[in-house]
């Protein structure tokens, strides 16, 4: 008995590993599509930052902040469960991150050569999120177009965004084309390879909206 | 026919070398300097080297013909078997040979891939475990579905080459996965309707790190097999069959 | 010295030796096999085409039984086969297949309704009964009357290996790899085992057994160019030979296969033609018509080969760096057929010839391809002069293919040989002690140290890859397809002074373990033995029969010559073997010499032909009307198999509707 439930567990931790992906994934695009709001405008930023706060369920249009910060916080513990059931495929002791370097010199794959961006992007943001996390979460009502350049222009934090966000867009994509074909959606090698196209078409123009909405929100910064 | 008989280019052979019974011996790449012929193969030249350079030079050919397996060898970064691999195929003529990953050294470019594939076999219980076992075979034997007949041998096509496990990174890091020749034979018996295993015991076997819920779709398998064998969808189909028995 | 003890020793882990120790293990008995590779790698695999066995599922097999077989066998061997052994085997053929198939492999099945084949370079629509729906299907091979081989797409050969070599990993049978073989421990009058060199360690190991059954395979690199494995060099036959004692028998019966590729030797399934392939000669034009209007690309092998090498001759060949060569065409068979039943054939045109099967023809010679001869042996396997002696599969001599094999029939012979043989090794071993003379054994091993000794040693100076090579081309030059008595008899007097030279060998590297320049050597030594034996005993033969073909002598001469050459070496100093030989009895055979229905047919008779013939039609006009073939078949020619294997085949054909449907259900 002993023996089944340890290896349901290991069952359980890797489809865990893979919806928490799905979910991260799904939220990150969707969070990176809302905060490129800023691309249309202050106005509408604004009005998406005021929705997500569930602004219309009050009288006065200010809504619930600490929506936000639930928000955070869920996707901090997803996070969470993410990386230690992710961590234990990784190279963990000396012996193998020696195998790993061997292999790396040996043989050269394309696809291994992704998983290891992935490994070295997912150290990255496991570095970057909590901060970013920690920034929006404590203070939620500072989002908006004014507030949100002021952190990242006035007081530097794109240092920190840019680097995640380069990190995070290649970590998803490259996540979800593994999620992909890990469980079967490719049924043969040209859908395989179609699918990393998409991924890749998927990494740049969320980077490239990304590093836009960056940008966009420069000239509310220098008011 | 277009083998015309011409001068041939010089080739360049990088071989790992290595013999760990040696007192002192440690790992080196070695150069030997060849030139080519029509048709020439690294089966062809590695026996050249030996016959003509260096007689003590190892490693491992037996049909020379892609069928048994016996010959992978890393070339150039890619795993793959060395007695179907045509020198042309390197147009700089530059050729670095190593001994596949992953396995016991014997000695150059030798590697005791028999070994391994033996002991997990025995260790994953490689082998139809027929639900009646006492037919009489001097009657008509059981239909099969000549579709589901056509499909195991598709599966069956495995030469135990041992390039999947050399070109996983998984297999790698962790001694003790099973590596896509292990899985792959299992889903073969797995669709076999003449095998009286459950699911479960399946699960018992692969339904956990060391084999699918280990396995992190790194495709080194799936890129380099010489025999083209479906490992993505196999594994991808092992996977979802393990997964469903959770709950 | 490090001392092994088993009942049942096994070398070589192909079929043949797998089969055998399963069926001793079956037995309780403690069972080792060695092998010089992991046992899947074997040259078993190599078979791509299918075996031979008389199921008759397919409409084109319907009406096929162990007569048939047995017939097409026998006339295949050009008569000098063992008539009771080819009954054995084609008795028992079904039944290996039937077993093999619960043991994990996927035959092929037959699909029911309409189905197009191409027969004769045409395409012909057959109808599949309902009845054999999912039943082994069968596929057309040279020589037969009737589709016969049992067929896993093309990979047959893989397919059975890796399925016997799992039942044998489920049985816990222990395979030594790297280990070879270098002597027989014996006695002059039973065999004790031999002694074997690990290929890692270097280390030497007396293997003491009750049975020692040789299953090495064939000796095909004796050849320069051959379709075998590089290990098919003849090792096991040298085993037998340099005991003195034991006996090769018909080492002359060379065969070689219609249709390897140019230049590398790899062969392309005999299925190619048995599936509607042509041959085709320089201008395109489909030749074998021309000589063989009824069977055409589908005679025998020797046959096939024969003529493709005639035509060449006449400068129908196509050029080549590589000499002249003919084409095979399977790009009439459609794109389909080739990529799913042709697999191999095609992995190989595109990997070693950089063509597409499918749409280009494909270059092919004859090349080297099976031993007939090999470890003389009686029908239980166990070879006549040195009791617990037993050789089995291509290494053996057992006799069912005479002086030509039908293609399908080897890879049979490795799995109903196995099967029959491995019973009668297993009740060897239950009737006999184990005998342990370990000053004996000693001796062998010290005798094996020394020849080690002396190579790394000594002074010599003979390269062993050189003499190995002039060997090769010996055999290749004068002893292949045609051959007259000049040419052999230089290839005798070359071949000893290569034996000669063979004294003096020297070697480079001085490693005792892992050394492959010792290995070419201990090996190079024994084959040159096997090679005169094979050259010695196609000189002395003055006849053509079946792959023997004399230019000299291009009649078969039953008169003189229906018998059986054995070949042993009791001298260890002599440079040449020992020949003698076993007359085939005529009024002991079922079915006495006659025309092989392809070839040309000028034999000179027996003269115990007609006799026979005389007897054979009184004996069946005494048994009437009412006797079934398997009574009329016992009056003529009556043969055992172990009691296990009696019982009669089942077969679609001979059952009732009522027991079809029950079957069915």
């Amino acid at each position: 008995m002993g023996i089944i439930n340890r290896s349901k567990l290991s069952g359980w931790l890797d489809i865990s590993q893979s919806v928490s992906g799905v979910v991260l994934a799904i939220f990150l695009w969707t969070h990176l599509i809302l905060v490129s709001s800023i691309l249309l405008g202050a106005e509408a930023m604004t009005w998406v930052a005021k929705t997500m706060e569930l602004s219309f369920l009050t009288a006065d249009g200010h809504g619930y902040p600490w929506v936000v910060t639930i928000i955070a916080m869920v996707i901090a513990v997803i996070a969470l469960i993410h990386v230690l059931v992710a961590a234990h495929k990784m190279p963990l002791n000396l012996r193998q991150q020696r195998a790993l370097k061997q292999q790396l010199n040996v043989v050269s794959h394309g696809d291994t050569r992704l998983w290891v961006w992935q490994a070295a992007t997912g150290v990255v943001i496991f570095l970057l999120l909590p901060v970013h996390l920690w920034l929006i979460g404590a203070a939620p009502e500072t989002i908006g177009p004014y507030g949100s350049a002021d952190r990242i222009w006035q007081q530097g934090v794109w240092l920190l965004y840019l680097p995640l966000l380069l990190c995070v867009e290649l970590h998803a994509a490259i996540g979800m084309y593994r999620v992909a074909v890990k469980w079967g959606a490719a049924r043969d090698l040209n859908s395989r390879s179609r699918m990393k196209k998409i991924k890749s078409i998927i990494s740049v123009i969320f980077i490239l909206v990304g590093i836009a909405s960056l940008l966009a929100f420069l000239p509310y910064a220098n008011v | 026919m277009s083998q015309e008989a011409k001068k041939g280019r010089m080739l360049t052979f990088n071989i790992f070398r290595y013999d760990p019974q040696e007192p002192g011996d440690k790992p080196k790449m070695v150069k030997y300097q060849l030139e080519e012929t029509p048709g020439m193969t690294v089966f062809i030249a590695l026996n050249r080297l030996r016959e003509e350079q260096d007689t003590s030079l190892q490693f491992d050919f037996v049909c020379r013909a892609g069928i048994c397996g016996s010959c992978a060898m890393v070339i150039n970064g890619f795993p793959t078997l060395a007695c179907r691999t045509l020198t042309t195929k390197y147009p700089k003529g530059d050729i670095m040979l190593m001994p596949l990953p992953g396995f016991e050294l014997i000695g150059d470019l030798s590697v005791n891939t028999g070994k391994f594939m033996r002991e997990l076999a025995e260790r994953l219980k490689l082998w139809l475990h027929p639900i009646s076992d006492d037919i009489d075979v001097h009657r008509l034997e059981a239909p099969m579905d000549p579709a589901e007949a056509a499909k195991l041998y598709e599966l069956e096509r495995c030469v135990e080459c041992g390039v999947c496990v050399s070109a996983c990174a998984t297999a790698q890091m962790r001694d003790t996965f099973v590596g896509a020749v292990g899985m792959m034979k299992l889903a073969r018996f797995e669709l076999d309707s003449r095998d009286g295993r459950e699911l479960e015991d399946f699960y018992h076997v692969i339904g956990n790190q060391d084999g699918v819920f280990g396995c992190m779709t790194l495709l080194g398998c799936q890129d380099n097999c010489p025999k083209d064998l479906p490992h993505m969808q196999q594994i991808a189909y092992l996977r979802r069959k393990m997964a469903v028995t959770l709950v | 010295m490090k001392l092994i003890y088993t009942d049942s020793l096994v070398v070589g882990a192909g079929l043949a030796g797998l089969r055998v120790a399963i069926a001793s293990k079956e037995r309780g008995l403690d069972t080792v096999v060695l092998s010089l590779i992991p046992a899947k790698r074997s040259h078993s695999a190599a078979a791509q085409g299918g075996m031979q066995a008389s199921l008759g599922n397919t409409v084109k097999g319907m009406g096929d039984d162990e007569d048939v077989h047995f017939q097409d066998t026998v006339k295949g061997s050009d008569w000098g086969c063992d008539q009771d052994v080819a009954r054995m085997f084609a008795h028992c053929a079904p039944k290996a297949v039937r077993e093999l198939a619960n043991w994990g492999v996927p035959w092929t099945r037959v699909t029911k309704g309409p189905r197009q084949v191409v027969v004769n370079a045409e395409k012909v629509t057959i109808e599949e009964a309902e009845a054999a729906h999912g039943l082994i299907n069968a596929r057309d091979f040279g020589g037969t009357k009737k589709w016969r081989t049992c067929y896993t797409a093309d990979g047959t050969g893989h397919s059975l290996l890796y399925a016997v070599d799992n039942k044998a990993i489920s049985m816990d049978i222990p395979v030594h790899e790297r280990m070879e073989a270098l002597s027989l421990i014996h006695d002059g009058k039973r065999c004790h085992g031999v002694v074997a060199r690990c290929l890692v360690t270097g280390e030497l190991r007396a293997y003491v057994a009750k049975s020692t059954t040789i299953a090495t395979g064939g000796y095909g690199r004796l050849y320069e160019v051959s379709t075998n494995a590089i290990i098919c060099e003849g090792i096991g036959q040298a085993l037998a030979l340099e005991t003195g004692v034991a006996k090769l028998g018909n080492m002359e019966a060379v065969q070689f296969h219609p249709t390897a590729i140019v230049p590398v030797g790899i062969l392309t399934t005999e299925g190619c033609r048995g599936d509607g392939g042509l041959l085709r000669d320089k201008d395109g034009h489909r030749f074998m018509p021309d000589y063989e209007p009824e069977k055409k690309e589908l005679a025998s092998r020797d046959v096939v080969s024969r003529r493709m090498t005639e035509h060449m001759r006449k400068g129908k060949g196509v050029d080549s760096p590589y000499g002249p060569h003919l084409w095979l065409d399977i790009t009439l068979l459609g794109r389909k057929h080739v990529e799913t039943n042709l697999r191999e054939v095609k992995e190989i045109c595109e990997n070693f010839l950089g063509i597409d099967p499918a749409k280009d023809w494909i270059p092919v010679r004859p090349t080297q391809h099976y031993s007939m001869g090999g470890i003389r042996t009686d029908a239980t396997g166990q070879n006549p002069q040195l009791k617990g002696l037993f050789s089995v599969g291509e290494a053996a001599c057992w006799d069912m293919h005479g002086f030509n094999r039908l293609g399908g029939n080897s890879l049979a012979e490795t799995v109903v040989g196995g099967m029959i043989i491995g019973k009668y090794v297993a009740d060897f071993c239950q009737q006999n002690t184990l005998e342990i003379d370990t000053g004996l054994a000693e001796s062998f091993v010290a005798k094996v140290q020394t020849e080690i000794d002396t190579l790394v040693d000594g002074d010599g100076t003979e390269n062993p890859f050189e003499l190995k090579q002039q060997m090769q081309r010996i055999m290749m030059d004068y002893v292949g397809i045609f051959r007259n008595g000049p040419e052999l008899d230089k290839a005798v007097n070359e071949l000893q002074a290569l034996l000669k030279r063979a004294k003096a060998l020297g070697l480079k590297c001085k490693k005792r373990h892992a050394n492959p320049e010792l290995v070419e050597a201990l090996r190079v030594k024994r084959m040159l033995k096997v090679a005169l034996t094979v050259a010695a005993g196609a000189a002395a033969r003055t006849e053509s029969r079946g792959a023997h073909a004399r230019e000299d002598f291009p009649q078969r001469n039953d008169k003189d010559w229906l018998s059986r050459t054995l070949a042993s070496w009791p001298d260890a100093q002599a440079l040449s073997p020992q020949l003698d030989y076993e007359q085939l009895d005529v009024m002991k055979m079922e079915l006495p010499p006659g025309y092989r229905g392809y070839g040309i047919n000028n034999a000179i008779a027996h003269p115990d032909t007609e006799k026979r013939e005389h007897q054979i039609t009184e004996v069946l006009s005494q048994l009437g009307d009412e006797a079934d073939r398997h009574e009329r078949q016992a009056a003529l020619m009556p043969f055992a198999v172990p009691e296990s294997l009696a019982p009669k085949n089942e077969r679609l054909s001979e059952m009732t509707p009522q027991q079809v449907v029950g079957e069915a259900k």
